[in-house]
């Protein structure tokens, strides 16, 4: 048998074991050292534990636990809290202001985390029953919700960005930085997305907060201080090039135990839920990382991305082209995969043929991450959209679904204006980095 | 509903514990992670000296951490699964997949963690050190195994339990 026909059936195999809902991780781990097997017996057993083991040893990926850490410090801290509150009293009382405080605090605090569940369950926490008790319109308020989470993967630290990184040996601050502007940018279309709807349907968000007095929303703001501080701190530390990614993961950490501990919430019931919730997280990625890379490695044997290379090649099609056939196949496949899972699926076969077209791998990295936000709240699996259910069992989830599609399309907007204007991507780390 | 046997709940439960510790040594391991990088930090910026060889320690901290992680991930049904399947089949067909993927999970979990004890057994014949300080590997290849033993044995457990479910709910399906 051929390696093009070996990777055919692993592809095939792969998706049969994820359709009997066999762990991603896992999934690929078996495809990995099967095909591997098929192809160089004795490399099998070696690359597998060669792979898991580098993997858990990558020092660029201890970047993931401590940013994990901090975004879980910030929720027991009431750090998240402080910022929901701080968008709240500023913006609340316009219309539609608080499903907008909503994204803001997403936003916010998709700076101090790299998970987009995390955001949304945090966020939707506080900010649910808020709207509920101003009679939202149940879509908007769980729509916002869902789609601001999803800014967790895009808006630095970004765990969608450090494991694109890691597959395709690119630069983790680059990519940091490509996808702060494309963050506050989507962040801007799903405000201007909530203004239309209720612009539209002013049912949607019938009654709003008062304005509060400017001394009180100074002093939310204060508050908030303490994590607007921090992710300047950090973010800024890897703009300026104080400190390298890695270093600002643990000083974030740091800096959000020591809030922690300074407004008296470090209890061994909140440490023992943080450790627990960041082990969880943790536990999760590096699972599918360790399948991923043997996955990789399978792929790479059967030499089908030369074959895929030249095919592309051979037919004359643009760069363009080819990113935007990708893209589009991303987002059919983020209809029923999860969002990591399509990224280390598919990272392996592209990589290659996008680097051969001369495409901008950091530019794509910023395309793809906004795809698989996409994914994250496409039906029927988007896992966001569950989360959401989760703090709102009341709300069927045909209406969430239903609330989400606007702020799909405002997704959809953010990928066309990157495509176009790849500058809103590449500005930052090519100022930063030359 | 039917129950689970006595013998697999206390097997479940004795993984829960092992589970417990290695998330215990995965949360001591996270805290050491960021203090030693909060340490290289202050020694690198503000007293100009770096500490050499610290990185060493990081991604051998970071080892047992990501073994805890996975051990106990797995015991909080964490790993992440398609649940796609059940838009098109009930629990008939289901627990007949959930089986073939334990089965196939049992195979490379197990396969994994005998990959680990024997690459990690090699040591420094193998230069399974770390560049700087030259800590051995070869704990860490056993703590990753031990994990991916520990994911072997809760995913053969949990394929008993569903057999003994067989007619009813199975307490670990697998969910997104």
């Amino acid at each position: 048998m051929d390696g093009t026909t070996i990777a055919i059936l692993g592809f095939a195999a792969l998706f049969v074991l994820l359709f009997i809902r066999m762990p991603v991780g896992t999934s690929m781990l078996l495809v990995g050292a099967v095909g591997i097997y098929m192809i160089r017996p004795q490399a099998s057993l070696p690359v597998v534990a060669g792979e898991i083991f580098g993997e858990a040893s990558n020092y660029p990926l201890t970047i993931l636990p401590l940013f994990i850490l901090m975004g879980n410090l910030a929720g027991v801290s009431g750090m998240s809290r402080d910022l929901y509150d701080a968008a709240h009293s500023w913006i609340g009382h316009l219309r539609g202001g608080l499903a907008s405080a909503t994204i803001v605090g997403c936003a916010g605090f998709s700076a101090l985390s790299g998970s987009s569940l995390a955001a949304a369950l945090t966020m939707g926490r506080v900010s649910l029953p808020e709207m509920q008790r101003f009679k939202y319109d149940n879509g908007l308020s769980t729509g916002a919700i869902a789609a601001g989470g999803t800014l967790g993967i895009l808006i630095p630290p970004s765990a969608g960005f450090v494991v694109y990184a890691i597959l395709t040996e690119e630069s983790i601050g680059r990519l940091f930085m490509a996808g702060v502007l494309p963050g506050l940018m989507l962040t801007g279309l799903f405000i201007l997305t909530i203004w239309l709807l209720v612009l539209r349907d002013p049912s949607k968000a019938p009654s709003s907060v008062d304005a509060e007095p400017l001394g009180d929303r100074l002093a939310k703001l204060g508050r908030a201080s303490w994590i607007v501080g921090i992710i300047v701190l950090t973010i800024g530390g890897i703009y300026t090039g104080v400190f390298s990614a890695v270093e600002a993961a643990g000083i974030g950490a740091a800096l959000a135990f020591v809030v922690t501990v300074i407004r008296g919430k470090a209890s061994w019931a909140n440490l023992k839920e943080v450790t627990l919730s960041t082990l969880k997280s943790t536990g999760t990625v590096f699972l599918i990382l360790f399948g991923a890379f043997v996955f990789k490695t399978f792929v790479g044997f059967t030499g089908v991305t030369v074959s895929l290379t030249n095919w592309v090649d051979a037919q004359g099609f643009t760069a363009m082209q080819v990113v935007i056939a990708i893209l589009v196949a991303f987002i059919v496949l983020g209809t029923f995969l999860e969002g990591f899972a399509i990224l280390v699926l598919t990272i392996p076969l592209v990589q290659p043929i996008l680097m051969a077209l001369g495409v901008d791998l950091i530019w794509f990295g910023v395309l793809m991450v906004i795809v698989l936000e996409m994914a994250l709240i496409s039906p029927p699996v988007g896992i966001n959209v569950f989360v959401v259910k989760g703090i709102a069992p009341n709300v069927p989830l045909n209406t969430i679904f239903r609330g989400i599609w606007p702020f799909w399309f405002a997704m959809l907007a953010a990928v066309i204006l990157v495509l176009t204007f790849p500058n809103i991507a590449l500005l930052l780390p090519n100022t930063m980095f030359g | 509903m039917s129950q689970t046997p006595a013998a697999l709940a206390r097997a479940e439960r004795g993984l829960g514990v092992i589970a417990g510790l290695l998330a215990a040594a995965g949360g001591l391991a996270l805290f050491v992670l960021a203090i030693v990088t909060v340490v290289s930090v202050f020694w690198r910026y503000v007293l100009r000296d770096p500490i050499f060889g610290i990185e060493d320690v990081s991604t051998m901290a970071m080892t047992v951490l990501v073994a805890g992680a996975v051990a106990y991930g797995a015991t909080q049904g964490s790993h992440v699964s398609v649940n796609v399947i059940k838009m098109f089949a009930g629990r008939p067909t289901t627990r007949l997949t959930d089986v073939l993927a334990r089965i196939l999970g049992i195979g490379i979990c197990a396969f994994a963690t005998y990959g680990l004890f024997t690459k990690g057994s090699c040591g420094l014949p193998c230069g399974a050190i770390t560049s700087n300080l030259g800590i051995s590997h070869v704990p860490f290849y056993y703590v990753l195994g031990t994990a991916m033993g520990f994911y072997t044995a809760l995913l053969f457990v949990h394929l008993l339990i569903g057999l003994a479910h067989w007619a009813g709910e199975d307490p670990n399906e697998a969910i997104d």
